[in-house]
């Protein structure tokens, strides 16, 4: 569609020197908002995307991006240093699609404006003779001129033309939807980002682990994980605790998992109790935080009792030890430390969730495990040594740096049994399992004006690329004695093709409406270019 | 019948598919390079059996799995050949100009679908927790006919730069027409208006076809291909706008994120990207014609990676959909 800017009247001619600045600043500017720049900045978006699948990214896994780091660390630090593993919050990210929304918005301005005019505007008289379009259509009439551009008027609204009566011709246009649609379609990305930064800044993500039958609250402290937003803080968590009541789990009878989900009771700070399942894809919305599952674990129920001198006992563990899972088998591990013993002692523990030994192939045992819960066993490694737990350590494995194996053997200890460890340590029962959930939660507002946004980009883009704008000119032409020649003539903008038969389909209907079979029509090949002032389709977004 | 034999049936019903749609390729291709109506004739009723083996290859493999034929890459792919080859048939229906580019129809069929039953095949099976839910049957079906049409389209664009090729040489006009140079608005209306009238003549002379000196000769004009590759992307990219709205959808309830730059997500993003770009390109001078076809062929490089490269070598959150 045509943009026309009052600086084109002002732009210096060919050969000119641009003599002010002000002059080359709208030249930039108008460069800035041409298609072109807008092309280029498109490729940067999605080039800049790619380096963000190629490289780990910290928001996704961090792990892996530490994984990176330890592999290179020549190249690695520089990356690092360049945004690569923050490619979607980088500063360099956030400047193209700061720059594609500028430009989108610079030249959204004045299409709005022109399309504001359109639709004030009527549809203008044809610039040139209607014999010189490509569509073109003539008749004979006995009617009166006015009473003939009335029912040429009438044909017209009657398939939604705009109709403006000029003289002794009426002109017509329809399909103004593809420019409103366009228009709205790329508004409409504002509006996006706009509900993603409100999501982003006034939001946060955090992660909890819950062992069956524990309750928590939702403050700070009790996240695993906790990534607020800029305008975010602790302090506005809603209050309201969470309990785990039952944890359930089910699998395919070939192993694959099949569902798993947390029977959750949420007390809010009115006192008001909400119960519900949670499973994959079956959040629940407590006090506008919405509670998802993420993944789950177990928890062996340990018990760990010390001999110490003097014929006293202790027990520095007694409770379920969280454990990390491994899929698919569902054997998790976890380890319990005793840093109180000198030299300290740390064990490794191995839970089997249906234990069993198989043959193999070769006849030698192997050892198999079930996923669902059928066989409990522990598999417990004593060590003894330098646990350095004073270090930062993951609380699921032990440092085995200055560990030494306390045993040849580990102790296979079945569910409900107690095994004694080397060296008259101790005994480790194991009285139970439970399990526990990691359940993410999550609070975004910008969502549902994301939504309205997404919905709306849909909704722009069909009349966008379907509707297309065509227009139609009937003139009315004094022929012989008291008869009219009636001239009609039809250009569109896009879809030639299709409006060549709509354009047949008018000129039949307006044929009988003025009581006289067409005497000519269709196309006319020889000199037929569409007329001069209307021929340019302009890009629909310049 | 077992959900055994189903599965069984629904492999078998997959090669036949294979097979039929390779021999009408052959008979499209025998058409076009010999100009035998009866070839293509021919290729059409044996595209017709073909789609019927594929359609009942993926329902059968529904009726195994008790669920959506769409749940791994393999599925993915029968249902590819699903969606391109009736969408063909329904051009060719309505416009029968088409028929001869049948060939590059079902070749990728072909591809597609053998690749998936040799390289990607993964037994009939129920679906991870993270895959059961009703998003599936909308998300994953827009996903699967945005993309086979998408396919379809830049595979037009490729058409259209070879047959322009030929059409330029044949003609001996020099490429750079609208090219560089100019900027200012009148210029661009005048190289516009150059460029409109350039098109109609070529299609005015498209209606007395010269006598064809090479296979290229028979295939529609290059207007014509570059006018099908448009509309068939103008046809798609709402699909696939849709396809990843939907996806951000279910991500919401499934993640509590409805985006967060997993490699499909980021990939889908690019190939969207891609694809505006192409439809802004064909409305901006200097762009339209071989400039945005180039576009619709990146766009073609995304569709791939982000179905075989993204699902097979990078791990993300939709690596579960299973190799």
């Amino acid at each position: 569609m045509a943009v026309q800017t009052p600086e084109s009247a002002t732009r210096p001619g060919p050969g000119q020197p641009h003599q002010s600045l002000g002059l080359a600043v709208r030249q930039a500017w108008r460069e800035f908002r041409s298609m072109r720049t807008a092309l280029v900045l498109l490729f940067a978006i999605a080039a800049a995307s790619i380096l963000g699948s190629l490289f780990p990214q910290r928001g996704i896994s961090p792990q892996r991006v530490a994984q990176y780091l330890a592999d290179h660390p020549g190249v690695g630090p520089v990356l690092d240093r360049l945004g690569m593993f923050d490619v979607f919050g980088s500063a360099w990210f956030t400047a193209i699609y700061l720059a594609l929304l500028t430009a989108l918005t610079a030249c959204l301005v004045p299409r709005a404006r022109a399309f504001a005019r359109l639709l004030r505007a009527r549809p203008p008289r044809s610039g040139a003779a209607l014999s010189r379009y490509r569509n073109t259509a003539t008749f004979d009439s006995a009617l009166p001129l006015e009473q003939a551009l009335a029912v040429a008027g009438r044909v017209l609204r009657r398939r939604r033309f705009r109709v403006a009566v000029h003289g002794d011709s009426v002109a017509a246009e329809k399909g103004y939807l593809r420019e409103a649609g366009s228009l709205l379609f790329h508004v409409s990305f504002l509006l996006l980002l706009v509900g993603l930064a409100y999501g982003k800044g006034w939001g946060y993500r955090g992660q909890v682990t819950l062992v069956e039958g524990e309750t928590i609250s939702n403050t700070r402290v009790n996240y695993d994980a906790f990534t607020p937003g800029r305008w975010y803080g602790p302090e506005q968590l809603p209050q309201f605790s969470l309990r785990l009541d039952d944890f359930s789990n089910s699998f395919w009878p070939s192993g694959q998992p099949r569902e798993f989900a947390s029977r959750l009771t949420a007390v809010d700070a009115e006192g008001r109790t909400q119960r519900q399942k949670v499973g994959v894809n079956r959040p629940m919305t407590v006090d506008g935080t919405r509670v998802f599952q993420s993944d789950y674990g177990y928890a062996p129920v340990v018990k760990v009792t010390l001999n110490r001198p003097g014929g006293k006992s202790t027990v520095p563990q007694d409770g379920p030890l969280l454990t990390l899972r491994d899929q698919p088998t569902e054997v998790s591990n976890g380890a319990v430390k005793l840093p109180m013993l000198d030299p300290q002692v740390g064990l490794d523990v191995t839970m089997f969730t249906g234990f069993r030994l198989t043959q193999g192939p070769d006849g030698r045992a192997e050892i198999g495990n079930d996923p669902r819960l059928v066989n409990p066993l522990l598999v417990v490694f004593p060590w003894r040594g330098d646990l350095h737990a004073d270090q930062v350590q993951s609380v699921f494995t032990l440092d085995r740096t200055d560990l030494r194996p306390l045993a040849d053997r580990p102790l296979l200890i079945p569910l409900g049994a107690t095994k004694e460890l080397p060296g008259g340590l101790g005994t480790v029962s194991f009285t139970g399992v439970r399990q526990y959930t990691v359940l993410t939660l999550a609070r975004d507002p910008g969502v549902p004006i994301v939504l309205a946004a997404a919905v709306l980009i849909l909704l722009g883009l069909l009349p966008s690329l379907y509707v297309t704008r065509r227009r139609v000119w009937v003139r009315a032409v004094p022929a012989g004695p008291g008869g009219l020649r009636i001239e009609a003539a039809g250009l569109a903008l896009q879809g030639k093709t299709a409006f060549a038969d709509e354009f047949r389909d008018l000129a039949a209907e307006l044929g009988r409406e003025v009581e006289r079979s067409p005497r000519s029509g269709g196309r006319d090949i020889l000199g037929s270019v569409d007329a001069g002032d209307e021929a340019p389709a302009r890009s629909p977004s310049e | 019948m077992s959900t055994a034999t189903m599965a069984a049936l629904s492999d078998t019903l997959a090669w036949l598919a294979v097979l039929s749609y390779a021999v009408g390729a052959a008979l499209f291709g025998f058409e076009l390079a010999y100009r035998a109506r009866w070839a293509g004739l021919a290729g059409m009723a044996v595209a017709v059996a073909g789609l019927g083996a594929n359609a009942g290859a993926a329902v059968a493999r529904g009726l195994a799995a008790h669920r959506v034929p769409w749940g791994n890459m393999y599925e993915y792919s029968v249902m590819v050949g699903v969606v391109t080859v009736s969408a063909f048939l329904v051009w060719v229906v309505r416009r029968r100009e088409v028929r001869p580019l049948g060939v590059f129809v079902l070749l990728p069929a072909v591809l597609a679908i053998g690749i998936g039953a040799l390289v990607l095949r993964t037994p009939a099976g129920p679906l991870v927790p993270a895959l059961n839910s009703g998003w599936i049957k909308i998300h994953v079906a827009a996903a699967i006919i945005g993309s086979s049409v998408l396919c379809l389209a830049a595979i037009f664009s490729v058409l259209y730069l070879v047959k322009d090729h030929f059409e330029r040489r044949a003609a001996g006009l020099r490429p750079p027409l609208v090219a560089g140079g100019a900027r200012t608005a009148d210029r661009v209306e005048v190289r516009q208006a150059i460029a409109s009238y350039v098109e109609e003549e070529a299609e005015a002379s498209d209606d007395q076809p010269l006598p064809a000196r090479t296979v290229w000769d028979r295939m529609p004009s290059a207007k014509r291909l570059d006018d099908l590759a448009y509309r068939t992307t103008a046809f798609a990219f709402p699909i696939w706008t849709f396809a990843i709205i939907a996806g951000a959808i279910w991500a919401q309830s499934a993640w509590g994120r409805y985006w967060g730059w997993d490699p499909k997500e980021t990939w889908s993003f690019i190939t969207w990207v891609v694809f505006a770009a192409y439809l802004h390109a064909r409305a901006t001078a200097g762009w339209r014609g071989r400039g945005a076809a180039w576009i619709a062929v990146l766009g073609l490089v995304a569709l791939l990676v982000n179905f075989y490269v993204v699902n097979i070598w990078v791990v993300g959150l939709h690596s579960y959909a299973g190799v």
